[in-house]
């Protein structure tokens, strides 16, 4: 009975997780499918939102999940001022430039946060941080869910749900999916692309952002925090496979099935070379993601 | 005088500067250390020109052969009082096998996908040197075990002096190689392949095989430098020796910016980069904390966006801008 | 150089004496801007701490507890041997990373003249250090409990503290007796650190303890020091069903595991290893959830307020054991400029392995003074259970010198 409740509880934890790194991870995505950049500073911007909403919290009171909302808002606008600025100019650069453009951009931004607060960790405290839910209470143990990360997951839907209604049933959502399909084509029906690559950049960061101010409750801020999740980004995104928002989602989840698993089997520093080995293994073996939906 | 002539009697006139130039200066100082870590990068970075000049590779994790360069000789050093010179070997040996490990899964993949998986490899490889600990020494990191009078054979000197000389030797030799390379028979197929890598393929040329050459040299020289590192520093641990930010994005930086693809770029970005970091931490000290960090992402973020499209000879062209002689694009091999 | 043709050797020749240029500047520019030149007579102390990154706080507080001592003894008339010379602390960020502290203490190393180094709080940061100040003959005084810095056979290594076996065996010791006294028998115990120097050689002394005693180790993980995700930890140690839980970390991790336990609700008793789990910090954090949590402790300021409270006095908190512990290796760096009357770093090296230090702060420490033997270990030093009670930390075990009642909620 242990065994089936350890099973059912790793897989709820694994799939909450999960929920979150697929918001975190769809933006990552989104920048890819519509501008064909792989953007490796992307988890920095899961710092800046996890900032953001700290900031909001120490000064102002106000909780991260709404503090979401205000992280969405402000690197939305960051967004597309870089894109404006740093990523326009090498749309069509060669590849060299532009992996070392957004490797540069992780850099300054990272080290840019460290001398701006210092590397201290900070964290919030809240209520909901120290309880859960009791969903199941035997002699042999008990099936919980923590209520800061079911939280985080039910914002994570939220913002997804969100952006897949923005994407398939908004005309700008069409806008940017043909911008995604065929530029110049777009270009030809008096879309403007170079909005449409604006706003995908700043949803794309916006989004990452956003999951990175509803995990506060339960991660750390600390202006190193985004070198954590790098390699589940990158590892949901190309379980997915670069480019595909759904794909994104169900790699998210894998990702955190696949953390929440290992947990189980392996010690705790060797979690996330099981998700380096994937990574690898996908790359090589199936570049397109393993949910092989036809590219964006 | 030709210009091959010239340009290699520069060349020789360089290395006796190079090699007369500490003998001014304190031994134990820290000036020469200075020297040394900008030899060191500068042989780092023509390492990693093999590849990402030459190949047209953008590898983001030669930190791993760094690493198993640095702990296979320390390794071997601690528990046999085997001389770093054979550890050093064995390192290289280990390097090139997992180059071609990684090759394997990496053979077909380009631009981004093959940055991503070279970055998850390095970071692998950091991964399992901090969990390791019985072997690695875990995060605690590891010692070279000291050796008061040193000696020759165990790559260990009282004075850095020594050290300058084998980071100098190094250096001379990574170019050669990278001369060699870039102006034979592999940096001709190598040119093919980075010009269109299907027409390549079409007239024979063995495309797998030539980037695994190169890959495989760059991975045996980034290892030797592990261990002439390790011998100089006498202490490292996995986040630095793995650091992607340390050594694996500093080592492309350097060549970048000095010109990706020509031999003389990674020297004149590491004697750019290197001084500059020493300086700004010294002045700064501890308000600077990531100083030197940020200060390579902007400038890595300035030196794409001026030229975006021809990242390689930027200081090229700057330098050809104020010659009399005219700013003619320069397309030569040189 | 002739003239020479061709706008490549022409560039190539700009190129090279750019190189050259730029090199020869900045070999001679550094010493320039690096020195830190101060009076004569004054005596150099270097000062490495991890005053930026996760051990930030640790360091600032190391760093006050030196300032003060060394504020006093400059007050009262600098070193008296020496004609009254002046300490000059020069103080330097280690930062969290060890070969960056390595490189820290070369660069002091070779534009300071410091005559002894305090550092580095963190064992990892301290074992690199030493390896720079070992080779060049000067004295490193730490409050580092990792037995590795003691165990290599160095000459110029002096550490105050009781190493982390001892510390760790401790623990386990005085718990299993605080819960004998409250009537619990001990048979499970978790123990879970993070893993570098410190917690690694803690655990091994908590490990060899619970060995010794018959006590089965249900959970025994070691945990990277960045973690920000406890919740794979605080999951196996419900799973285990210890009835004791032996943590050993930092701040971060220290309430994370703290917050952790109590969403899952687990209130097992938690004896902390020290660090994160005795500073304000952590019960700002935590705030009623930190009491009643015990921790092992090298030093405690109950010990002798005479001395902690002027710590108290100046920064508005109490003596952590950090700061009391360096402003100990401060007295007896003291004390031994005065006997030595020279700024030699070897003349300090006899003073401090061979003097006895019980006067002034040196005093702090248990035993009221403090040795140093052929390793460099201070035999007097002997751990301390404290236990957070109203806010404050109250020295609780061994009985001669507790102060106040353990709560026990076995």
């Amino acid at each position: 009975m242990q065994n089936l409740l350890t099973l059912l509880q790793t897989t709820i934890d694994g799939i909450l997780i999960g929920g979150v790194y697929a918001v975190i991870s769809i933006g990552l995505s989104l920048v890819f499918g519509v501008m064909h950049i792989v953007n490796f500073a992307h988890a920095e911007f899961l710092m800046i939102g996890m900032f953001i909403a700290w900031f909001a919290w120490f000064y102002a009171g106000i909780d991260p999940m709404l503090g979401a909302f205000i992280a969405l808002a402000v690197t939305f606008l960051i967004g597309m001022v870089m894109q404006r600025t740093l990523i326009k100019p090498i749309l069509h650069a060669p590849q060299v430039s532009q992996i070392f453009l957004t490797v540069g951009l992780l850099f300054a931004l990272e080290n840019g946060a460290l001398l701006l607060f210092g590397a201290d960790y900070r964290s919030v405290s809240t209520s909901y941080q120290t309880e859960a839910l009791t969903l199941l209470s035997t002699e042999a143990g008990r099936l919980f869910v923590p209520l800061d990360k079911l939280y985080a997951f039910l914002m994570a839907l939220l913002s997804g749900g969100a952006l897949w209604y923005f994407l398939s049933r908004t005309r700008w959502g069409r806008a940017m999916r043909a911008t995604a399909q065929d530029p110049m084509a777009a270009r030809l029906m008096g879309i403007d692309t170079d909005r449409m690559y604006m706003i995908a950049f700043g949803l794309g960061v916006g989004t990452t952002a956003f999951g990175g101010a509803v995990i506060l409750p339960y991660i750390t801020a600390s202006p190193t925090v985004g070198s954590q999740f790098v390699v589940l980004m990158f590892t949901a995104v190309v379980l997915g496979g670069l480019g595909s928002v759904a794909g994104a989602v169900v790699g998210g989840i894998m990702v955190g099935l696949i953390q929440s698993f290992s947990a189980l089997f392996l010690p705790i520093q060797l979690m996330n070379l099981t998700l380096f080995v994937i990574f690898i293994l996908v790359l090589a073996f199936r570049p397109e993601g393993l949910v092989a939906r036809r590219r964006a | 005088m030709t210009t091959q002539r010239s340009l290699f009697a520069l060349a020789c006139a360089g290395v006796i500067v190079m090699a007369l130039l500490p003998l001014g200066l304190d031994p134990r100082g820290y000036e020469i250390r200075i020297l040394c870590i900008t030899l060191l990068f500068a042989s780092l970075g023509q390492a990693w020109n093999i590849v990402g000049g030459l190949a047209n590779q953008i590898s983001l994790g030669h930190a791993a052969y760094f690493g198993i360069g640095a702990y296979t000789s320390t390794i071997l050093l601690k528990l046999f009082a085997l001389s770093p010179w054979l550890g050093g070997m064995i390192g290289m040996a280990l390097a090139v096998a997992f180059a071609l490990l990684l090759s394997l899964p990496t053979a077909r993949l380009k631009g981004h996908y093959y940055a991503l998986a070279t970055l998850a490899a390095g970071e692998a490889m950091r991964v399992i040197a901090n969990s390791w600990a019985d072997v690695t020494g875990g995060p605690v990191g590891i010692s070279v075990p000291y050796l008061p009078d040193g000696s020759l054979w165990m790559m260990q000197f009282p004075t850095v002096l020594p050290n300058y000389y084998l980071f100098l030797a190094a250096l001379v030799v990574v170019c050669l190689i990278f001369w060699k390379i870039k102006t034979g028979a592999l940096g001709y197929r190598l040119r093919a392949i980075k010009e269109n890598e299907q027409a390549a393929e079409v007239i024979g040329v063995d495309t797998y095989r030539a980037k695994l050459i190169a890959a495989c040299v760059s991975a045996a020289i980034t290892a030797f430098l592990g261990t002439l590192y390790a011998q100089f520093q006498f202490f490292f641990d996995p986040d630095t020796i793995f650091g992607v930010a340390t050594i694996s994005v500093k080592m492309a930086l350097i060549a970048i910016l000095g010109g990706v693809g020509r031999l003389s770029g990674p020297l004149v970005g590491a004697a750019f980069i290197i001084p500059m970091e020493e300086i700004a931490n010294s002045y700064f000290g501890s308000s600077a904390a990531g100083l030197s960090q940020f200060a390579y992402g902007a400038i890595l973020v300035l030196v794409i966006l001026l030229n975006p499209h021809g990242l390689t000879a930027l200081f090229g062209q700057i330098s050809a801008r104020f010659t009399r002689k005219g700013a003619t694009r320069d397309r030569s091999i040189a | 150089m002739s003239k020479s043709s061709g706008t490549a050797a022409l560039r190539a020749t700009s190129l090279s004496r750019r190189t050259l240029l730029a090199s020869g500047a900045a070999a001679l520019a550094a010493p320039a801007l690096g020195g830190r030149a101060f009076g004569q007579d004054a005596v150099n102390v270097g000062v490495i701490m991890p005053l930026s990154g996760p051990n930030a706080q640790f360091g600032i507080n190391s760093r006050n507890g030196i300032q003060l001592v060394a504020d006093e003894i400059n007050a009262n008339g600098g070193i008296k041997s020496m004609g009254g010379a002046p300490i000059n602390l020069v103080i330097a960020d280690s930062t969290s990373n060890p070969t960056q502290a390595a490189t820290v203490a070369q660069r002091m190393m070779s534009q300071d003249n410091v005559v002894a180094v305090l550092g580095a709080f963190a064992s990892s940061l301290t074992l690199a250090i030493s390896e720079v100040t070992e080779r060049r003959g000067v004295p490193l005084l730490t409050m580092s409990f990792s037995d590795q810095i003691t165990d290599r056979g160095f000459r110029n290594v002096f550490q105050i503290v009781s190493v982390g076996s001892q510390i760790g065996a401790a623990t386990f010791d005085y718990t299993r007796a605080l819960a004998e006294q409250a009537g619990d028998t001990l048979e499970r115990i978790a123990i879970m650190y993070e893993d570098t120097a410190y917690g690694t050689s803690q655990s091994a002394g908590l490990r060899a303890a619970a060995a010794d005693a018959g006590i089965e180790v249900v959970m025994d993980e070691a945990y990277p020091l960045g973690i920000t995700d406890v919740s794979p930890l605080i999951n196996q140690l419900r799973r285990s069903d210890a009835q004791v839980v032996f943590p050993v970390s930092y701040l971060n991790d220290s309430l994370l595991i703290v917050r952790a336990m109590r969403q899952q609700g687990l209130d097992i008793p938690t004896v902390g290893g020290a660090a994160g789990y005795i500073i304000p910090d952590f019960r700002d954090g935590l705030g009623e959830l930190a009491d009643n949590v015990l921790s092992i402790s090298p030093a405690a300021y109950d010990q002798a307020p005479e001395y902690t409270e002027r710590f108290r006095e100046k920064y508005g908190y109490f003596m952590v054991h950090e700061a009391q512990e360096h402003a100990a290796c401060m007295g007896c760096l003291h004390s031994a400029l005065e006997t030595a009357g020279t700024a030699d770093p070897d003349a300090i090296r006899e003073r401090l392995q061979n003097d006895v230090f019980d006067e002034g702060w040196a005093t702090v420490m248990t035993g009221g003074k403090v040795e140093f033997d052929e390793k460099g270990r201070n035999p007097h030093a002997s751990p301390l259970m404290v236990q957070w009670q109203n806010g404050e930390l109250a020295t609780v075990y061994p009985k001669e010198l507790a102060k106040a009642e353990v709560v026990w909620n076995g």
